[in-house]
């Protein structure tokens, strides 16, 4: 993790608690952090910010989070990556990242011909309600993503 | 840590070029070192950060994890059946402890 996004991290907390803070019970707070904000660009930045290249959002990339959870400890993941798995073209790598986390890539899951299939299951911590992305990095050197949007009420990072 | 128990389940015979599922969890807290204790002081980072499956010594399969993994992680992904062989599992914890464990796999031809 670079020190300068930390920093930035310690600064939302900061503000996030300002927010919770004049909303009383956080009713206010919770109604507009639970706002599915899809924003594709910003997305793509963040990805070329974190991998170096930007992704394109494709529907070879399979996320499957439930949209509601009550326990941001474990949530439960399911990805896949339509893929012949083949020497010539497989996938190599997927990368899990939970942006509002406070330390956002959560796993990179490497496969390999031998996988037969590019799934995987597993379970991760989210911090907040979030939309999460999976990009996959094939054997051509193309980043492919999907996004899942998440909504948790016990922040699984405390 | 003695309370560190790896498990998998995974077939004992499988017919070739099948793909299978292997399913692996390990009990482990997969500390973030973002939490304090009741004294305020830094709980320290404690992860399990590397997972790795090795199916008659070649890798086939990784996991590299960071905070942002549930604790006691838990991994379902798939194999291609080639040879029978030996499947191999690896957990590397932060600070070089390495929890292993191997399961032998039958293939008909």
């Amino acid at each position: 993790m670079m020190p300068s996004s930390s920093r930035l991290l310690v600064l939302r907390r900061s503000l996030l608690r300002t927010a919770l803070g004049i909303a009383g019970g956080g009713l206010l707070a919770r109604s507009s952090l639970a706002l599915p904000d899809d924003d594709a660009a910003r997305d793509s930045r963040l990805v070329e910010q974190l991998i170096g290249r930007p992704a394109v959002i494709s529907p070879r990339v399979h996320l499957s989070m439930p949209p509601a959870f009550a326990n941001g400890y474990r949530v439960p993941m399911t990805l896949s990556v339509d893929s012949p798995m083949t020497e010539a073209d497989h996938v190599r790598v997927v990368h899990v990242l939970a942006p509002k986390n406070p330390i956002i890539p959560a796993a990179e899951f490497h496969f390999t011909p031998q996988s037969g299939a590019a799934v995987i299951s597993t379970r991760v911590r989210l911090a907040q309600s979030q939309t999460v992305f999976a990009v996959a990095e094939m054997s051509d050197g193309s980043l492919l993503m999907a996004r899942s949007w998440v909504k948790v009420d016990i922040n699984g990072c405390a | 840590m003695a309370d560190v128990q790896p498990r998998v389940q995974a077939p004992v015979s499988v017919a070739k070029d099948e793909i299978f599922q292997v399913r692996t969890i390990i009990s482990h807290p997969m500390e973030t070192g973002l939490r304090h204790d009741p004294a305020g002081q830094m709980i320290p980072r404690k992860l399990i950060n590397k997972f790795v499956c090795r199916y008659n010594g070649a890798i086939v399969f990784q996991a590299d994890m960071h905070e942002g993994m549930a604790g006691d992680p838990y991994l379902a992904f798939n194999l291609r059946a080639a040879e029978s062989g030996v499947l191999q599992f690896a957990w590397e914890e932060d600070g070089g402890a390495v929890f292993t464990l191997e399961k032998p796999l039958t293939v008909r031809a």
